[in-house]
């Protein structure tokens, strides 16, 4: 598979905003992608990140609020 | 009036006919996957928009035609359930109770009547969104992990054209609006209006006709498109552009669910934007911190900004109304930040008059005295 033909079907990293309590650790995993807004909740700057970096961000989310989706 | 699922889809797909609720989604889309998953149907027609009025309308007016439209959706199965839901208490909900329907009465709160909300309360939960992993019209899960049977959520308005569709043709239907925005479609004026109400129209009608047929006060300046998910619009804005999609999305809008309400123009706009924050900000459904934390903020930051305008004031209201889009379970915040920013874009003038220490509402209502 090409790398852009990747880029345009690779499944996206998504926030349940219900769930998210705001612990912050998807955005020390995710440095320059994920960042907290001035009450500790993500902002998703580049929601297409690497699938083992964002494996990992799924299974130490405490809250369990991160998951992958191929939804538009 | 008898015909296969496949054939209802076929139609509504010839006819073009997209949500009237706000989000414009294909109806065939829609009631195809309804059908394959075998879902529920709900008909909103709880008007949840600042402003709208127009699913009391198709109750009010054309209940036949609306039931009609929910039996062909569902093919007539009585496995897949109708449920009609409207505000508790309101003319609506007793019109459909009188009617003999089965009800969902709904908390009269904004996010209640929101899609994923409006399953959650049918399903014996809160009337709160529930996040939207995938599509609830193939069943899903509610945040305790409950199972939530296949359900698909109907603007009333929507299932009403599925009738006329049906009964009068989908060329019938395409001889009303644009190749773009195919079908009839309602429109309420409401606000500083002689002439309140709902107009039967059409796409790429001019807004200024629309308006004209509503009598708007004398020397109004400003209007909202859309609500509170919507846009502040200046009266020559307003005036110059057609009612399509294309010339809202110029302003950041879109024809949503068809509320124009024009501000009255003897009250500081500043104000009125005030008002409608701060309603924004008691109504989120705490759920979600970006916006239980983040529209009372914007609400907060407008609030200072008014107080005291300033270059910086301006920047704290965008920098907090940037954070909201795509942030909720629901689209609720996206809407906010949509407003503010669109009062931060049209009222600049006002804000400036303010910061030299004059309103110009009021010095035009010293002028020109109120009738």
């Amino acid at each position: 598979m090409s790398p852009t033909a990747d880029a345009r079907t690779r499944p996206e990293l998504r926030v349940d905003r219900i769930a998210c309590t705001g612990h912050g650790i998807c955005a020390t995993l995710l440095e320059g992608r994920v960042r907290l807004d001035p009450q500790g909740y993500p902002v998703v700057d580049e929601p297409r990140v690497p699938r083992d970096v964002g494996d990992l961000a799924v299974r130490m989310c405490p809250a369990r609020a991160l998951y992958w989706s191929d939804r538009p | 009036m008898t015909g296969t699922v496949d054939d209802l889809v076929g139609l509504l797909d010839t006819a073009g006919l997209t949500g009237r609720g706000g989000a414009a989604f294909s109806t065939a889309v829609k009631v195809r996957a309804a059908h394959d998953h075998g879902a529920h149907l709900l008909v909103n027609a709880c008007d949840g928009e600042v402003g709208a009025v127009k699913d009391a309308h198709v109750v009010a007016h054309h209940l036949d035609e609306l039931v009609r439209g929910a039996v062909l959706v569902t093919g007539g199965r009585r496995q897949r359930s109708v449920r009609f839901a409207a505000h508790r208490g309101s003319d609506t909900a007793l019109a459909l109770h009188r009617a003999g329907l089965d009800v969902l009465d709904v908390p009269d709160r904004y996010v209640s009547s929101e899609e994923t909300a409006l399953i959650s309360l049918a399903g014996g939960g809160l009337a709160r969104p529930m996040t939207k992993r995938r599509p609830f019209v193939t069943g899903g899960r509610d945040q305790a992990g409950r199972r939530v049977p296949a359900t698909v959520v109907l603007n009333a308005e929507t299932v009403w054209r599925v009738a006329q569709v049906a009964e009068r043709g989908p060329a019938w239907f395409r001889s009303f609006g644009t190749a773009a925005e195919p079908g009839p479609r309602l429109v309420a004026l409401t606000g500083a209006v002689d002439r309140p109400g709902v107009l039967d129209t059409e796409a790429g009608v001019p807004l200024a006709d629309l308006l004209d047929a509503a009598r708007p006060a004398h020397g109004w300046e400003h209007a909202v498109v859309g609500g509170l998910g919507g846009v502040l619009l200046t009266a020559d804005e307003a005036r110059g552009l057609h009612w399509t999609g294309a010339d809202l999305a110029r302003f950041g809008g879109s024809v949503g669910p068809g509320v124009v309400d024009v501000l009255d123009p003897a009250r500081c706009p500043l104000g009125t934007v005030t008002s409608f924050l701060l309603y924004a900000a008691g109504e989120t459904a705490g759920q979600c911190g970006p916006c239980m934390f983040g529209v009372p903020s914007v609400a907060e930051a407008w609030r200072r900004l008014v107080e005291t305008p300033s270059r910086q004031g301006v920047d704290e209201v965008r920098a907090a109304a940037g954070l909201l889009p795509g942030r909720g379970a629901c689209r609720f915040p996206d809407g906010v930040g949509r407003f503010a920013a669109s009062a931060l874009r049209v009222l600049e003038p006002h804000l400036a008059a303010h910061a030299s220490g004059t309103c110009p509402t009021r010095r035009s209502t010293h002028r020109v005295p109120h009738r």
